[in-house]
This record gives structure tokens, C-alpha cells and sequence, in this order.
């Protein structure tokens, strides 16, 4: 009989799962955000992935034989880092970009602190953030049909209406792994194995709207709140970063906790900040938390929990079946503290929405009364928020002003009014009447119409209509038909919004009309 | 669902290899070798010399104090020699070797039936200590010690442990199919010394044939209200003892404390079987169940084996080692908590309850796929006791062993080598914390014994 036994402590059996082969994991699940942003963004965004994970695994490689390290380059992690790092650069960063940013990855972020598991920093958002401050100009260059533009972060943060559509599907003018639908779908492959848990994605997206939704000025939006979410690599961050095993604490309350912080920083800097780039500093602030998490935050022992004394004491539990299963609970408790949280969010932001609202509709009125330096509230009490008259539809006069010049003079007069008949919703418009009458154009402040169809009603090819003419009512007709002096060519394929258009101006000029004499 | 406890693991069974195969009595044919020190405690004392004739069920060794167990003879000859052999653990200790007739006489007043009700409570204890009974599970303990508690009115639930979670043995699941009622009576009888306590039989769900048949025995026996057959969830270490406790009674407990000390009792199904045989028949412990089994061996096999049977016999007996293989590894017990034996030439003792001999070692597979600790977590989620073994391996290699037993709890591992097992770096957990766990252990006593100087 053969006695060459092997001895070794126990177990003597081990689990298929192998450190490559989680790296394969993560690795695939990212591979969907970077086909859509290759897709969308063609060769050159191929290119950036491909030369970083060469140049990521190339440096782990010469790391290792210079170093004398073992064959660490062959477990996947170099390959991961090098795809995240392409993803999380602009399409049109120039190549020498993802080579630079995969070197500092890998050999001063992980090599240089003992390679793969001890990296105290995420190195992927290391290495991009390292791009960031030494090469700002070439790498915040995004590109649309070659002329440079802002990405859609930056332009919502200028104050300009976004596409969320585009910015959830991976088209708008981002990273190129900016796609949430890809994303979510490789976010969905890491929870299926087990890889990534809810208390971090959850926390930090959580802990990320709650900040926006308070303190961004337009409280729950849903609009507003989802393109702060879809872009700037927050929902990379959520599902790709900042769970990274290495830099992230072990308890389940720990991981919470880094999360909130990470949500709370990443909304910080993106509202008070006006950063577009800046999710990927509060992932690293967040990463520099999680040793000293680590330290104090520990959970007990199963044996040394408060419920399992008393029953060491002689407490004794509910038989089994009358036992509430914890899943239960934990669900009540998230589902009390949200609700929670968004009333007292709704309670907070209540008034700054209404201090938006009307900061945005002097705005408008200032844009249809140019000339004037001031503002004066017309009275009628009686008459706003009902529903004006009977030959307008559901229209209601919100407020009249009168604008005046510095001397006090009146220059003219503009009307919010809104119609109900909107194709989706309510419209809100403000019309600026000069003093002798002339209609000096209108304004919307809230429109949601279809795109291309219903929206073009802000365009300047169907608001314009109204600039400049002096009619006591404005009438719709349809394209071909003879102008006449009070006509209004209608929006093609929105009728619907382009008579309420109509009817909510006639209203505020019949309102003038009327009202004229009052001061 | 059926009832489990928290965290674990789901290594491959491979109880497909034995689990049909009926149990088979083999006497051995050759020397019986009977190590004195069998399980927890201190070795027992010869009360046997050189040349002296023995019998089937005679006491050759008396217990050597509170903890520590009688050892009978399991055939008849006469003593060969008192001297170190090697045993199972690879380490020398002093056995009895027998120099076996093959005849098997029995001693005198064995296997005759008593009537269990005219007993008394310590009637019964004394038979399970001269039986020479300890935890045939793996860890030993004497049960007469196990079942003589402070207050025995404190105890709530007697479990009889049938949930055999380690992969491949399967020789317990064929002791509940063919011995049910054997299990049953010494659960009953166990019971008669706990007024309040509820027995519960214990199974994992991948036994089916095992719970229907204590199912069927229970009915025919028509057992008290008392008796639960309760099928468990199919997970390891679901057959650890602070395992079922915590799925069955709803307790978890430091090592510090005994079952006994949160009303518990955990015996596994041999043991109990053993209790029913030694109180009822005066029958003292000299064989038990054991599987033969693994990739390796022709025939895997269920066996009831006299203790001090060599392990090659049994091998042999199971038709040896395939020819178109090597054997790698010989394990005594299960590859998850079973130790491998460096050679074959050592005897069984009454806790080995199984020889798993695999062609291939995944330990030194593993080797090769070694890389630093992610901090994955996957060990965290899987231990048994709520520990964090990643964090217990970092402070171990930075040799803050404060921090190791005060604030991570290490010393609260139960080596059931579930962490290693999920670990994807392939990293020896459950080593390491053996070793610390000793070291710290050793540094106490020292600090002890240097208190007690002065």
C-alpha cells in the first residue's frame, strides 16, 4: 500500500471559489457598460479600455518579476482595476490617459502597499483622480460631433435642463461607462453571486438623495433627483467602488455607515461644490474611513449579543413558528424610516421649493417685461387660482405684476397663467404686456410636454408668434391655413398643447383688458 | 424550511458513495490495539497485565478520575503487551495490545436483558460509566459526565444528534434506519433522568430513509409526546453541537459555558445507542459504527467495528485501494473536521467514525491558487459563531493577540473550518486560529503558573 500520505490541518476540502474567479465575475459585470460605451462612442473608446488593462496588467507584471512577487498579475484583480479605470474616463481622453492612470494605479496605489487585498484607496479611482488633478484640461474633454462640450452633470449644474432618458441608457455626452441600464444590469450579476450587498449601494445612493433632495433646492423632484443620480459615476460608485472589498469595512452597520458618509460627501461636493467629478473624491474620502470603522465598529459575536444573554439567563424563546422572521422586521424598520426621512425632507424643503418657485417666476417675469427694474403685485384675490372665465378652457391667472422703471414709471405688465389642459400636465406661462398693450413675448415656467412634439411650444419658432402683436385674442390655426392678423400657427403633432398655449395667453390678455384700470 | 442555525456552508456531499450500503458487522481478524486514552480526559488506568487471558466486554482499564472513561475489551486472547504504539493522531501512547483467539467469548452477564424500570437514576449512570461511554461524534466527552449536570431538572431539551453534516459518513444515517428502536429506548431512558426535558432527534434532510424509519419506529413504539423526530436543513456544521442548540433551542452560548449550562444535552445517535445497549443489556461500549469510504476504496462501506480494529484491516476489508489511483490523503473522520493520518498501521478508537480515503488532496491544489485576503467577507457570512476571521488572521499576523481575544472573541472558534473552506484566497483560517488559540491558551497558563509562585 502507498504511504506517502499527505498531512495538512483541516478542512481538507475547499470551495471552487478562487480569488480569479471572483475577479472573472466583476470582470464580466462590467463588460455590458463597456460594450454600450463602445457602442455609443466608437473605436476610441475601445481603445482607452483596451490599452488600460494592458498597461494595468502589464505594470502588475513587471511589478512581479522585478520584485521577485509570485504571478499576481494572473488573479484578475490588475484586469478589473485597468476596466474600471477606462470606464470611468471621458471617450475622448487622449491614450497616453488610461496608461498614466493604470501605472499609478497599480504601483504606487496597490503594489507599493503590498499588492493585491492591502491597497488602502480604491486604485482604479485612485488612478482617475490622479488624471484628474495633473491633467485636467485633456481629461475633462468631452467631445460631441467634435466640438467640446460640457457633460450633462456640468450642465445641470449651469442650470440647464438635462436628458435623463440619454444619461440612463449611456448616450449623453458622459464616461464611457456611464450607461445606469448596464450598469444596474452587471450591479444585478454581482448581488445574484453574492459579491456585492445592499448595505453599501443602498446606503450610498441613499445617503446621496437624501443630501441632494434636501439641500439641492428642488426637494423631491423625481426628474431632478434622477439625473443627479444617473450621472456622474454615482451609480458606478454605488455598485462598483464603493463596494470594493479591500476598502471597505466588514460589519454590516460599518458598511452602512461608510456608505452614508460616501452619499453625504458625494452630494456635498456635487451641490455646494458644483463639481461635476466629484463622486470619485467621496468614494476615496469614504475608503480613508474604513480602518478606523474597522477599529470600533465590530459586531459581537453571536454568543455575546443581548438577546442571546438573556437567554443564556433563562430567557426562553418563542418555539419556533411564532418567532417574527427577521426578514419581516427588518423590511417594517426601512420601510418606518423612509417614510420617515421623506416626510421630514417634504417638511424641510417645503419652503425653499416655494422660494424656487417664486425666485423662477420673477425670472420669467423679467425675461417678458426686459425693461422693467421692478416688480409690483396687482390685487385680485378673488380672481387668482380660480378658473378664469369660460371661453379658455381650464385656465387660471396665477398673479399679475407691474413692472416699473427706476423712476416708478409703468413699463408694463406680466401674467402667470397656467393651464390644466396641458397634453401631460399642467402649462405655466408668463405673459409680458407693454403698457400700451403690445405683447412683449412669453415665458414658460413649467411645461412637460412629449418631447419634440409637445416641448417645441418653448421654442422660439412657436412662442415667438406671440412677441410683438397687438391683438385682443390669439386664434390657432393649422399649418396651410391663411395667417390673418391674430393667427397662430400650430404646433404639428401637438395640438393639444398648442391650444392650451393660446388659451392660457387669450386669458391673460383678456385679464389685462379688463383689468387695466386697476392699479 | 426545516430548522437551521446561522451561517454555514454547503460542501459536496459525496454521501452517495455509502449511504445505501447496508451496516456489516466485521471482527477483526488480526491484533486489537486499545489506546488507554480514547477521547477528552485523562488515559485510563491498566487493570490488566502481560499474558493475562481477556474477554469480549471485559473492563481492561478503569477511568482515571472525574473525566476520563473505562475502556472493554473488544475480543478475547490474552494481553500481548502495555506498550506505546502509534496512534490515529500519528502521535506514540501507551495501548493494550491483545493478541486476538478469533473466538469472541463473551464475558459473563453481557447482553442479557434487564427490565429498565426497575432501575434507579443512579443505577443507570453507573452503567454508562462502567460502559466506558464517550461522545461518539468525534470530541469524546465522557457522557456519564455529559449526563450528571448540576440541576438535572434545569435541562430542557435531550438532542440526539443524527444530523451527520460532515460529507461522506454515512454510517449514522444506517444506524437510525436499522437501529431506531435501539435510539429510541436509550433517548427514553436518558429522558427518565431529565423530568422536564423534551428529546428531539435531530436529522438533516438528505436522509429521508433515516427520519421515516425513526418516524416509524417512534410510532410503534408509540414514544411519549415527549420524543420529536425533527428534520434539520442540510448544512455544515449543522451537527455541531452549539449548532443545533442554537436551531433547536434558540440559544447561542461562549465557550465558556457547557450545554448543560442553557438546559441543553446533545448525544450523538451512536452514543445514545450505546447508552440504550449498556443500561438496558449491561452491554459495555467495545464496538460502534463507522464508514469506510472515499474516492479511493473499492467497496465504500457501512461497518460496525470492534474498537482497536487496525485501519488497514478495515481497508482491506472494504476490498483496499483502486488500483488505477493513489491514495493521497487517509482522513479519520470527514474531510471538514477529520485529521489526516500519516499511515494506515494505527487502530480505530470509539470516536473514529469514519476513514475517508481520497486520490486527491484539494489542500494541495489549493496551494497553488493562495493570494493575499481579499476582505471579501464570505467568511464572516459563513461562521457559525458570528466571528470575523478576516479580521482575526490580520491581528494574528500582526501579533496583536489583545485585540485577537478581547475584541474580535478568537478564542470563540469552534474549528469547524467552514471559513477556510469558502475562502476564496485560499487562505488556512481554521489553522491559524488552532494555533493561536493554543499559543493564547499557553501564555495563560504560564501567566498562571508565575501568579501561583508568588
Amino acid at each position: 500500500m502507498n504511504m506517502a500520505l499527505n498531512i495538512s490541518s483541516g478542512p481538507h476540502i475547499r470551495d471552487r471559489w478562487s480569488t480569479r474567479f471572483i475577479m472573472g465575475i466583476v470582470f464580466m459585470s462590467l463588460v455590458p457598460a463597456a460594450v454600450v460605451g463602445v457602442v455609443v462612442h466608437g473605436l476610441h473608446a475601445f481603445l482607452i479600455i483596451l490599452v488600460s488593462i494592458v498597461a494595468a496588467v502589464g505594470t502588475e507584471f513587471l511589478f512581479d518579476v522585478i520584485c521577485k512577487k509570485g504571478r499576481s498579475y494572473l488573479d484578475g484583480s490588475a484586469a478589473v482595476t485597468g476596466l474600471l479605470l477606462a470606464l470611468s474616463l471621458s471617450p475622448d481622453t487622449p491614450l497616453y490617459g488610461p496608461v498614466i492612470g493604470s501605472v499609478f494605479a497599480i504601483l504606487v496605489v496597490k503594489c507599493c502597499f503590498g499588492g493585491l487585498g492591502k491597497n488602502f484607496i480604491n486604485p482604479a479611482l485612485a488612478g482617475r483622480c490622479f488624471l484628474l488633478i495633473s491633467f485636467s484640461n485633456s481629461m475633462t474633454v468631452f467631445k460631441v460631433d467634435m466640438v467640446s462640450s460640457a457633460t450633462p452633470v456640468a450642465e445641470m449644474l449651469a442650470g440647464k435642463a438635462v436628458n435623463v432618458t440619454s444619461m440612463f441608457l449611456g448616450t449623453s455626452n458622459a464616461v464611457i461607462g456611464s450607461s445606469i441600464a448596464a450598469l444596474l444590469f452587471g450591479g444585478l450579476i454581482l448581488w445574484a453571486f453574492d459579491i456585492i450587498h445592499g448595505e453599501i449601494c443602498f446606503s450610498v445612493l441613499g445617503g446621496f438623495t437624501l443630501f441632494v433632495a434636501l439641500f439641492g433646492g428642488q426637494g423631491f423632484d423625481p426628474v431632478f433627483l434622477a439625473a443627479n443620480i444617473c450621472g456622474g459615476g454615482v451609480v458606478m460608485g454605488a455598485f462598483f467602488m464603493a463596494t470594493d472589498y479591500v476598502t471597505s469595512p466588514v460589519s454590516k452597520l460599518g458598511q452602512t455607515i461608510y456608505g452614508l458618509i460616501i452619499g453625504v460627501l458625494g452630494g456635498l461636493f456635487r451641490v455646494f461644490g458644483q463639481s461635476a467629478d466629484s463622486f470619485s473624491y467621496s468614494i476615496l474620502m469614504g475608503n480613508l474611513f474604513t480602518p478606523l470603522i474597522d477599529m470600533y465598529i465590530l459586531p459581537k459575536p453571536f454568543a455575546y449579543r443581548k438577546k442571546a444573554i438573556a437567554r443564556q439567563n433563562g430567557e426562553v424563546p418563542k418555539p419556533f413558528g411564532q418567532r417574527i422572521p427577521r426578514s419581516v422586521k427588518v423590511i417594517a424598520v426601512i420601510t418606518l424610516l423612509a417614510g420617515l426621512a421623506l416626510g421630514a425632507v417634504y417638511s424641510i424643503t417645503e419652503e425653499t421649493i416655494k422660494d424656487q418657485k417664486q425666485k423662477a417666476a420673477w425670472q420669467s417675469y423679467q425675461t417678458v417685461v426686459p425693461e422693467a427694474m421692478n416688480f409690483r403685485a396687482v390685487q385680485a384675490p378673488d380672481i387668482y387660482g380660480q378658473i378664469y372665465g369660460t371661453s379658455f378652457g381650464r385656465v387660471t391667472i396665477n398673479e399679475a405684476v407691474i413692472g416699473m422703471d427706476a423712476y416708478g414709471k409703468t413699463v408694463g405688465y406680466a401674467i402667470s397663467v397656467t393651464s390644466s389642459e396641458g397634453y401631460d400636465g399642467n402649462i405655466t406661462i408668463s405673459v409680458g404686456i407693454s403698457a400700451d398693450g403690445v405683447v412683449n413675448g412669453i415665458s414658460f415656467t413649467e411645461l412637460h410636454e412629449t418631447p419634440g412634439k409637445g416641448m417645441l411650444a418653448a421654442d422660439a419658432d412657436f412662442s415667438g408668434q406671440f412677441t410683438d402683436r397687438m391683438v385682443t385674442s390669439f386664434k390657432l390655426i393649422t399649418g396651410g391655413a391663411q395667417a390673418t392678423a391674430n393667427s397662430i400657427d400650430n404646433i404639428s403633432g401637438a395640438t393639444v398643447t398648442s391650444k392650451a398655449v393660446v388659451n392660457a395667453v387669450n386669458a391673460a390678455l383678456d385679464f389685462f383688458n379688463n383689468a387695466k384700470g386697476v392699479q | 424550511m426545516d430548522t437551521t442555525f446561522r451561517g454555514g456552508v454547503h460542501p459536496k456531499g459525496h454521501k452517495e458513495l455509502s449511504r445505501q450500503v447496508p451496516l456489516r458487522p466485521y471482527d477483526a481478524k488480526g491484533e486489537i490495539v486499545l489506546p488507554l486514552g480514547q477521547g477528552i480526559g485523562k488515559p485510563a488506568k491498566p487493570t490488566v497485565k502481560k499474558d493475562d487471558p481477556v474477554l469480549v466486554g471485559q473492563i481492561i482499564a478503569e477511568a482515571d478520575g472525574f473525566i476520563s472513561s473505562n475502556i472493554a475489551c473488544s475480543c478475547s486472547g490474552k494481553v500481548k503487551a502495555i506498550e506505546k504504539r502509534r496512534t490515529i493522531s500519528g502521535a506514540s501512547a501507551e495501548c493494550i495490545i491483545i493478541d486476538n483467539d478469533g473466538q469472541y467469548t463473551m464475558a459473563e452477564g453481557i447482553g442479557v436483558k434487564d427490565d429498565v424500570n426497575l432501575l434507579s437514576n443512579e443505577q443507570i449512570t453507573a452503567r454508562v460509566k462502567n460502559a466506558g461511554i464517550i461522545g461518539l461524534g468525534g470530541a469524546g466527552f465522557p457522557t456519564h459526565v455529559k449526563l450528571a449536570p448540576r440541576d438535572p431538572s434545569a435541562i430542557r431539551y435531550i438532542i440526539a444528534n443524527g444530523a451527520e453534516c460532515e460529507p461522506y459518513i454515512t454510517c449514522n444515517d444506517q444506524l437510525m434506519r436499522t437501529n431506531a428502536e435501539g435510539i429510541l429506548e436509550g433517548l427514553e431512558i436518558i429522558l427518565r433522568l431529565f423530568p422536564n426535558a423534551r428529546g428531539v432527534v435531530a436529522i438533516e434532510d438528505n436522509k429521508p430513509e433515516a427520519i421515516a424509519a425513526m418516524n416509524d419506529a417512534a410510532e410503534k413504539r408509540h414514544v411519549s409526546n415527549r420524543i420529536t423526530i425533527l428534520p434539520m436543513k442540510t448544512k455544515y456544521p449543522q451537527g455541531g453541537e452549539r449548532s443545533l442548540i442554537q436551531a433547536i433551542a434558540g440559544v447561542d452560548f461562549p465557550v465558556s459555558k457547557l450545554p448543560a449550562d442553557v438546559g441543553c444535552i446533545v448525544d450523538n445517535v451512536g452514543t445514545i445507542y450505546a447508552i440504550g445497549r449498556a443500561v438496558v443489556y449491561n452491554e459495555p461500549l467495545f464496538t460502534h459504527v463507522l464508514s469506510v469510504t472515499g474516492e479511493a476504496v473499492v467497496n465504500p462501506s457501512n461497518l460496525i467495528v470492534r474498537n482497536g480494529t487496525m485501519v488497514s484491516e478495515l481497508v482491506e476489508a472494504c476490498g483496499g485501494i483502486k488500483e488505477d489511483v493513489t491514495l493521497k490523503k487517509a482522513l479519520s473522520g470527514g474531510p471538514m473536521m477529520g485529521f489526516a493520518m500519516s499511515s494506515l498501521d494505527v487502530p480505530v478508537v470509539k470516536t473514529t467514525n469514519a476513514i475517508t480515503l481520497l486520490p486527491e488532496d484539494e489542500v494541495e491544489k489549493a496551494e497553488s491558487k493562495l493570494t493575499n485576503c481579499l476582505h471579501c467577507g464570505r467568511c464572516t457570512t459563513v461562521c457559525p459563531q458570528g466571528l470575523l476571521p478576516q479580521l482575526m488572521a490580520d491581528a494574528e499576523h500582526v501579533g496583536d493577540l489583545d485585540r485577537y481575544e478581547h475584541k474580535l472573541f478568537g478564542l470563540e472558534c469552534i474549528s469547524c473550518g467552514s471559513c477556510t473552506y469558502v475562502c476564496p484566497a485560499k487562505r488556512p483560517l481554521t489553522q491559524i486560529f488552532k494555533q493561536t488559540k493554543a499559543e493564547i491558551l499557553a501564555r495563560k497558563r504560564a501567566q498562571q503558573q508565575a501568579g501561583g509562585g508568588k
